[in-house]
């Protein structure tokens, strides 16, 4: 009946201007916006895909980057499945800083959620930041790494495809055993209205 | 049968419609089988047109509603159908048939009953949540009226398994649209608000559907609210955009989300406070909307208003412990916030009561005072390392706007609860003159004049108890001028009940011109200046006698002598103010300490008081004598006449008749008919006849301090009243009104036999005396005090261990009259250091003073 069998909520975070809202984009409705204004807040794109036969819906929240909205981003982390961090590989500042959005993570987020590193611009001649740099961060932080271009759409299917993939793994392996409805995390998430039924087809 | 026969009739009908139409639909597999689809199904398809554009079938649709409401089994089914139908379209991008699918399950939420919609209910809601899944913006904005149409239908049995989290998420975000079309970006937020409305009014009611207030959605909401208020400077539409129609359609995203907010403010019960109020602030905070604070403002007073009164208070809470946390942050953000929470605090005034009112006051004050030591430190530094001090003007700023946030909230308290405050901030005032200190009580004092201001006296006594009042003369004489100013200012605005302060800030002669208003003072004033006349006209005798007065300090003493000759003096104290006059004219005349021109200054007071008297009490024959004295002044000597000047020209020492003359005076005094005997001693220190000595006859109420009544302790007077009891009953007995009446009149002879006895005995065997008096009574003062101090704080810890509530509250009252009437005299029979009584042992050493009642009270607030 329902038109897909999983939901899962990805939330987009990192500095202002590093390519989230293309690589929303170009992933939901494969362009490349020309002159979009900053992201206000929040804003939201959907987007079901199929993953082994089964089809999952993947409910993406692209956040701001700028700090004075913090407020409103951060009260997104909580419910997230996988969180997609985003750096400017020719931007060495938007790299700097992804110490401070991992504590931002580390506070607001579940610690179940699922991390991904991501260079985006990688089609850019100027890179500042090596493969290998941002490759070893993510290492070191446990996190899941690709390099994309939201321009020339490279990698940005591979990307949300795989952790379309990965969090339908988990949701396998770990969710069979009943989950707890109170805890915002993959193994436990809280029903809303969408995510009722996919809940009800897990089990 | 009837229902038989219809269901024939339409399956008939139904298989001769056009089959192309529904072909196109893949979820129908070929015409062949529609015949054997369910009839809902076939009701269903039957509500679309051909062309969309021709919106819905109308007839058809009642068709659909009359099935429906006949056979409410079917609902939920109806609603799936018309999901699945809508989803694949959405998919396909035919909205046309989308928006038709989407009023159809309005018309049928709308038309059916209650009770059977819970599982349609689940159906719409998914509809919803796919129309808003779109990125079409009429779908979204289709999809949040739907949305509000469902959230006004009152539910029979709510469903607790429904969870609205995506909903809220998606208003939120629609609250935050940057649609590249104004008028769609506009529309879009509208919606965001009008969606977040409609959740928070589908939930609110209760709890167990969807916490709307837990801090996931409250992270959301309040921000995205806000956003949308703080946008109000910069409207989103143009002015020339078309006038849109409809009620509905003519709000803007910032009247609706204030207005949103007040309603969702309003249902906030106590335990939801916080959580509204947290992301309030950090949206504030992270959005830098602290400075300029207007918009901050604006939000605190729709809060205020909005909020349930009783919870008023736990806004303010929460603003001030904000202004903890933003201890660090620069002294312009502490200064708005501490001017919003002066805007505020009034509001919350009204509700407050009790020891809240304190805990208010406690932590401005404990604002006030690590300002002060930042300051301090800010100076320091400033002096030694010549960095900027423009920090330390902001930080001063800070402290008025606290000062003002103070006085702002003693503004709307009631009257009694005023004078508590100032006692209580009296308490805080530190008692050393050490160089930090003087910052912190000019602050302290400014905060008490704050109040004072707003403190409408109708009776002295009352604006001035005891403690208090001594306190206030104990500082009139510090040694720093500007302390001294500043509890003049204290004084002035306390004493001036007929709003005279501002024609006598300058001393005059031509007290005619002044207009001033001038009632016959009231037997209760008569009966004050009887009891503390003494000690004020000697502690304004000493502030003038001080070499580093300026020229406003000695005008500021001449306010309060003045205000004092308007508001209390009569007949019976006129002589005590005169000779008080005249001892300040030997002072200007014989002292080696002041300058020549502070001597011309007091010269200058000296006339303008003069001037005064007569307007006060009618004494025709000094009025006359005053006018000469003045005469012969403007002809001889103006240096001797206001106004006050930093410097005179002039060496002169004044003889002869432009100064007062004692005898003339009493000439005066007599022939109105007044005793002026006392005007027999003018000379210096004769005014030290101190009433406070002798007056502490009520109240009496422990062994101890008993030992040591002054009444036994004065000369020639026998005790009286051996009849007293300590207890508590005995206390009660007192206090009766009968008795207080008959207490008062024994009272009141004991004490004019006292005064009696002061004036009349030669002054050199008073002070001896007293002298011999005075060891003991230092000696016996300090035990009682430890007493005090011992029984204080004992009490204090049975309250702590003391199991039985009940049985601790009795007590606890009885010890607080107890208390209270100690204190009482305490204040009474402590002597003053500044006291140069007959005793003249001036360096003589005073227990500290004592604790205030609410120190031992609420012993907590009292912590540094
Ligand atoms: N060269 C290049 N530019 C990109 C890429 N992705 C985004 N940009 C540009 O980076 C700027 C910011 O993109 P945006 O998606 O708004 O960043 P956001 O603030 O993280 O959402 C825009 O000018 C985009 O054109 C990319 O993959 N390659
Ligand atoms: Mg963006």
């Amino acid at each position: 009946m329902e038109d897909y069998k999983f939901l899962f909520k990805v939330v987009l975070v990192g500095n202002a201007g590093v390519g989230k809202t293309c690589l929303v984009r170009r992933f939901t409705q494969g362009l490349f916006p020309p002159g979009q204004g900053a992201t206000i807040g929040v804003d939201f794109m959907i987007k079901t895909v199929e993953v082994d036969g089964e089809k999952v819906k993947l409910q993406i929240w692209d956040t701001a980057g700028q700090e004075r909205f913090r407020s409103i981003t951060q009260s997104y982390y909580r419910s997230a499945h996988a969180l997609i961090l985003v750096y400017d590989i020719s931007c060495q500042p938007t790299f700097d800083c992804l110490p401070d959005w991992l504590r931002e993570i580390e506070e607001y987020a579940s610690n179940k959620v699922l991390r991904i590193l991501v260079g985006n611009k990688m089609d850019r001649e100027d890179r500042e930041i090596p493969m290998h740099v941002g490759e070893d961060f993510a290492q070191r932080h446990d996190m899941y790494f690709l390099e994309t271009s939201a321009k020339e759409a490279e990698n940005v299917e591979k990307l949300f495809m795989e952790i379309a993939a990965e969090l339908m793994e988990q949701a396998r392996s770990k969710e069979l055993p009943r989950y707890d409805t109170n805890s915002p995390t993959i193994n436990g998430r809280s029903t809303s209205v969408g995510d009722g039924s996919c809940c009800s087809k897990i089990s | 049968m009837a229902i038989f026969k219809c269901c024939f009739e339409t399956q008939l009908s139904d298989f001769f419609e056009p089959m192309v139409q529904k072909c196109t639909d893949p979820g129908c597999c070929c015409w062949c089988c529609s015949a054997l689809r369910p009839r809902y199904k076939r009701l269903v398809d039957n509500i679309f047109p051909v062309n969309p554009q021709d919106g819905l079938i109308k007839n058809n649709m009642e068709k659909l509603t009359f099935y429906a409401l006949s056979s409410p089994e079917k609902l939920d089914r109806i609603g799936e159908y018309l999901y699945q139908k809508a989803a694949r379209d959405i998919y396909r991008r035919r909205n046309g048939l989308v928006v038709i699918a989407m009023e159809a399950m309005d018309q049928l939420l709308v038309a059916c009953h209650a009770q059977t919609l819970n599982l349609f209910v689940e159906s719409f809601l998914k509809m919803v949540q796919k129309l808003l899944e779109s990125t079409e913006p009429q779908l979204q904005i289709l999809a949040t009226q739907s949305f509000v149409r469902f959230a006004n239908i009152e539910e029979d049995t709510p469903s607790y398994h429904r969870r609205y989290d995506f909903f809220v998420s998606k208003f939120s975000a629609m609250c935050h649209s940057n649609h590249t079309d104004r008028d769609w970006c506009n529309k879009i937020r509208l919606a965001g608000i009008r969606g977040l409305q409609g959740v928070v009014r589908k939930t609110v009611s209760d709890d167990l559907v969807e916490n709307i207030w837990e801090p996931v959605h409250m992270d959301k909401i309040m921000p995205s609210l806000l956003y949308n208020m703080q946008n109000a400077r910069y409207p989103i539409s143009q002015p020339d955009s078309p006038a849109p129609h409809g009620e509905e359609d003519r709000q803007d995203p910032p009247t609706l989300a204030e207005s949103c907010m007040r309603e969702l403010v309003g249902r906030a019960s106590f335990g939801h406070i916080k959580s509204v109020l947290r992301p309030v602030l950090r949206h504030l905070d992270l959005h830098k909307l602290w400075v300029p604070n207007e918009f901050a403002i604006h939000t605190f007073q729709i809060i205020m208003f909005s909020i349930q009164s009783q919870y008023s208070y736990t806004v303010v809470e929460t603003l001030m412990a904000h202004l903890d946390d933003n201890s660090t942050s620069s002294p312009e953000i502490r200064t708005s916030i501490a001017d919003v929470l002066s805007k505020i605090i009034a509001i919350a005034a009204g509700e407050s009561v009790g020891p809240s009112v304190l805990e208010i006051i406690n932590s401005l004050l404990n604002h006030l005072r690590v300002s002060v030591s930042k300051l301090a430190k800010a100076e320091d530094s400033a002096r030694h390392k010549l960095v900027s001090r423009e920090g330390s003007t902001h930080e001063k700023l800070y402290q008025e706007a606290l000062i003002n946030a103070l006085g702002e909230f003693a503004n709307h308290l009631p009257d009694y609860q005023k004078i508590e405050i100032m006692m209580f901030i009296m308490s805080k005032v530190p008692h050393s003159e050490q160089d930090g200190d003087v910052l912190l009580q000019s602050m302290l004092l400014k905060s008490l004049l704050k109040v004072g201001t707003k403190y409408q006296t109708i009776q002295l006594n009352q604006a001035f108890p005891v403690i208090f009042l001594e306190r206030l003369l104990r500082m009139s004489v510090g040694p720093n001028p500007d302390m001294r100013l500043l509890v003049n200012k204290i004084l002035h605005t306390l004493l001036d009940r007929h709003r005279n302060l501002d024609k006598l800030l300058k001393p005059t002669v031509d007290v005619d011109s002044l207009k001033l208003a001038i009632t016959k003072s009231s037997r209760l004033d008569a009966i004050f200046i009887r009891k503390h006349g003494g000690d004020i006209f000697l502690t304004l005798y000493e502030s003038l006698e001080l070499s580093n007065n300026t020229v406003e300090t000695i005008e500021a003493a001449y306010t309060t002598t003045a205000l004092i000759c308007i508001e209390l003096v009569c007949e019976e104290s006129v002589c005590d103010l005169l000779r008080l006059i005249m001892t300040i004219q030997d002072l200007a005349l014989t002292s080696s300490k002041l300058s020549l021109h502070q001597k011309y200054q007091l010269h200058a007071i000296v006339s303008s008081l003069l001037a005064l008297v007569p307007h006060c009490v009618p004494l025709a024959s000094l009025q006359t004598y005053a006018d000469k004295v003045i005469a012969t002044r403007i002809a001889r000597a103006p240096y001797l006449l206001p106004p006050l000047l930093r410097h005179y020209d002039s060496t002169v020492v004044p003889t002869g008749d432009v100064l007062l003359d004692q005898a003339q005076i009493t000439a005066c005094l007599s022939e109105a008919g007044l005793d002026a005997t006392q005007m027999a001693r003018p000379q210096p220190g004769s005014l030290q006849h101190r009433h406070s000595w002798v007056d502490s006859g009520m109240g009496a109420n422990a062994v101890d301090i008993n030992e040591v009544d002054s009444v036994s302790s004065s000369p020639g007077v026998v005790k009286k009243f051996p009849e007293e009891e300590l207890t508590f009953e005995s206390l009660k007995r007192i206090l009766s009104p009968e008795n207080v009446e008959s207490r008062k009149e024994a009272e009141e002879e004991t004490r004019l036999r006292l005064s009696e006895t002061y004036r009349n005995a030669p002054f050199g065997e008073l002070v001896r005396h007293t002298q011999s008096k005075g060891d003991v009574l230092n000696e016996r003062l300090s035990q009682l005090l430890k007493k005090l101090a011992t029984k204080q704080s004992l009490r204090y810890l049975s309250e702590r261990q003391a199991t039985e509530r009940e049985r601790d509250r009795e007590e606890d009252q009885r010890s607080e009259e107890d208390s209270e009437e100690e204190r009482d005299r305490f204040g009474r029979h402590s002597p003053r250091g500044h006291s140069r009584s007959q005793s003249t042992d001036r360096d003589m050493q005073l227990p500290p003073a004592p604790q205030p009642l609410y120190e031992s009270l609420f012993p907590e607030l009292f912590v540094y």
